[in-house]
């Protein structure tokens, strides 16, 4: 049976994880932080969720999406590194694009895609892996 | 015709983006969509053939070597991808078994079996060409790593009991290896400033004795341990084995062959002197490897275990020739290793063969033992598989005009002209053994009466298509012997390409911008 006070610690930090899962995917490159990082955080995250509410509750909720996400992500990934063989450039070569609102120009870049994919990547590949341990810990208690 | 260096990168690429589109499939056993897998499979394995194919023309037979520097970023910097001869000839070997395994598996894998197998099977495929492409060590590293996760799933999947226990072995010594390597590297990086292995060819010159000594001695292990050198080799047997015959057949000709690509490429380049002051010790552990290995064939009883135990004491064979690259009296310099570099073209294809024969064998009959009232009379069962294991037999014992007898006719011509007498015994000893061994397995598992056997499992028809792969391979192995006179011509180039260091460091690396960190504290 789950803890109390780790459903309710959950309901607090889950957001505040997600958030800083953001904020270090977009602030990588130029400061501390990327998509692995993030991945990390994301995983750490669905971590909270599963001690709290249980490996079940999880596993219905996101398990037919793990190995998909991989795929995808690994797919962005490979694209991004891609991307730079245009117009005459090499492989893994950054592509940026500007995107400007008004004042405001915000910059993409073919290595943030990158971070994007290898943030799918991590986040699904840790969480599938904290899914499978903890399976038998619940089979053990019962 | 120049090709424009991105094509370095489609052996890891296109890997990759196939085996990232099948794992789009969902996780559950479904026919369809296993077939879709098998199909991205097949197609991957046939492109990344065709680039081998194409990266071989260029750096073999036009005698060039491609750099790609990923993003720009120059070599202590960025990734590089390097390939030369020797590369190039790695993948396209590589790249013949990926596209014979994929075919394999259609006919001899069940349904529990294949649940993901073609995409691991293609992570495998992306580690081991990033490995043959990697300019520096820290990538050797981290593609050494990809296929070895990518082996560890392979060695258990299907979940039979006994996988469990050989994959247990295989991935505690493994990840024990790949720590020494991860270290050494570390020690490099600390001492050296650098990991591109041209600028370590460089810089390792000025280094002193004991550094040297350190870092050869510890990637000697790392790599003689991934390769199955003696004393490092007991893993080997103990899991290759156990798990599905097609996953037996693609690890028995790939995985311990990259650890040799790893000696290969990096005592010639960085520790020329070594390769030289170290002759003895590279022929003692060559020797003590073959004769360990065909001794332990000899004392084993199934079909696999023989197999799995002769893999090792041709890796005996592999090393002598990088034991003999430094030395040459009458023959050009680096004929040795040219003979190494054949051998491992010879092994790769007849071994793969034979493990594929094998498994097919121990599938059909559901067991691989050897053992009196077990296996026996395969010839009148299945004539066809029967001739073929035969043919790849009598190759790697080494009969003519088979690739086993060219390609140990050259390592024993290139010990006799550096006048060591002892390996050239050891190696012949050796070769007679194996094909005692070989024969044994014939008679016990292929002639004689045929034995009501006891099939713990239900026994699987043999399709053509389990029969065709194995065959292409064994038409290859002998049209390398038939043809000997042009496949070592390429490994000569390939041998030549790997000894001339200097050309190696202008390639990749001509200016050497950093500063070495100071070797004083």
């Amino acid at each position: 049976m789950p803890e109390i006070y780790l459903s309710l610690l959950d309901r607090i930090l889950t957001p505040v994880l997600l958030m800083l899962a953001v904020v270090f995917l977009l602030a990588g490159h130029n400061a501390p932080g990327g998509g692995f990082i993030a991945g990390l955080v994301v995983a750490t995250a669905f971590l909270m969720q599963i001690l709290a509410r249980g490996d079940q509750f999880v596993r219905r909720l996101i398990g037919t999406y793990l190995q998909p996400a991989m795929g995808v992500g690994l797919l962005i990934a490979v694209f991004s590194a891609l991307l730079g063989i245009g117009h005459y450039g090499v492989f893994f070569q950054g592509i940026w694009w500007k995107i400007s609102l008004g004042d405001f120009v915000l910059e993409l870049g073919s290595p943030t895609t990158f971070d994007i994919g290898v943030f799918m990547v991590v986040s699904a590949f840790v969480t599938s892996y904290l899914l499978e341990l903890s399976r038998p810990a619940e089979r053990a208690n019962k | 015709m120049n090709i424009n260096a991105n094509w370095l990168a489609a052996p890891v690429v296109i890997p990759l983006l196939f085996a990232a589109s099948s794992l789009l499939m969902a996780t559950r056993v479904n026919l369809r969509q296993m077939r879709i897998q098998r199909n991205l499979a097949l197609i991957a394995s046939v492109l990344n053939l065709g680039v081998a194919l194409l990266l071989l023309y260029t750096t073999v037979i036009q005698d060039q070597r491609m750099v790609l520097h990923a993003g720009l970023w120059q070599a202590p910097f960025g990734i590089t991808l390097v390939a030369d001869g020797l590369s190039a000839i790695m993948l396209t070997l590589t790249a013949v078994l990926m596209v014979t395994i994929v075919l394999y598996a259609i006919g001899t894998l069940d349904q529990r079996e294949g649940l993901n197998f073609h995409p691991l099977l293609l992570f495998l495929l992306m580690g081991v060409n990033g490995a043959f492409l990697a300019g520096d060590l820290f990538n050797l590293y981290v593609f050494f790593e990809v296929l070895l996760m990518a082996s560890f799933v392979l060695l258990s999947l299907g979940g039979r009991p006994g996988q469990v226990n050989g994959g247990m072995r295989y991935v505690v010594l493994n990840l024990l290896a790949s720590t020494v390597f991860l270290t050494t590297a570390g020690v490099v990086y600390g001492t050296l400033g650098t990991l591109n292995l041209a600028h370590l060819a460089v810089r390792m010159e000025a280094a002193p004795l004991t550094l040297r000594i350190i870092v050869a001695g510890m990637l000697l292990i790392a790599y003689g341990s991934k390769a199955g050198l003696f004393p490092l080799f007991f893993w080997l047997p103990a899991s290759y084995h156990t798990p599905h015959p097609a996953v037996t057949a693609i690890f028995g000709g790939l995985l311990t062959k990259v650890g040799i690509y790893a000696l290969f490429r990096i005592f010639p380049l960085i520790f020329p002197d070594l390769l030289r002051d170290w002759q003895p010790l590279l022929l003692g552990i060559a020797a003590l490897t073959m004769l360990a290995g065909v001794f332990g064939a000899m004392a084993v009883n199934t079909i696999r275990r023989v197999l799995s135990f002769h893999i090792i004491s041709q890796v005996g064979y592999m090393v002598m020739g990088l034991g003999l690259a430094a030395s040459g009296n009458q023959l050009a310099i680096g004929f040795g290793l040219a003979a190494g570099i054949f051998y491992i073209m010879h092994h790769m294809i007849v071994k793969t063969a034979l493990l594929m024969a094998g498994g097919a064998a121990e599938l059909t009959m559901g067991t691989g033992q050897l053992k009196e009232g077990y296996l026996g009379g395969l010839v009148k069962r299945f004539p066809l598989l029967a001739a073929i294991f035969f043919l790849a037999a009598f190759s790697l014992a080494g009969i003519p005009p088979s690739s086993g007898f060219v390609s140990k006719l050259g390592l024993l011509q290139a010990a006799l002209d550096s006048q060591q007498w002892m390996i050239a015994a050891v190696s012949l000893l050796v070769s007679l053994l194996t094909l005692m061994s070989m024969v044994r397995l014939w008679q016990k598992g292929f002639a004689g009466k045929q034995y009501k056997a006891v099939l713990p499992t239900p026994r699987r028809p043999i399709y053509g298509i389990t029969i065709a792969p194995i065959m292409i391979l064994v038409v290859i192995s002998l049209g390398m012997g038939i043809f000997s006179d042009t496949f070592i011509k390429w490994s000569q180039v390939a041998a030549d390409q790997v000894i001339d260091r200097a050309g190696y460091i202008q390639a990749v690396a001509p200016s050497d911008l950093i500063e070495p960190v100071s070797l004083d504290h």
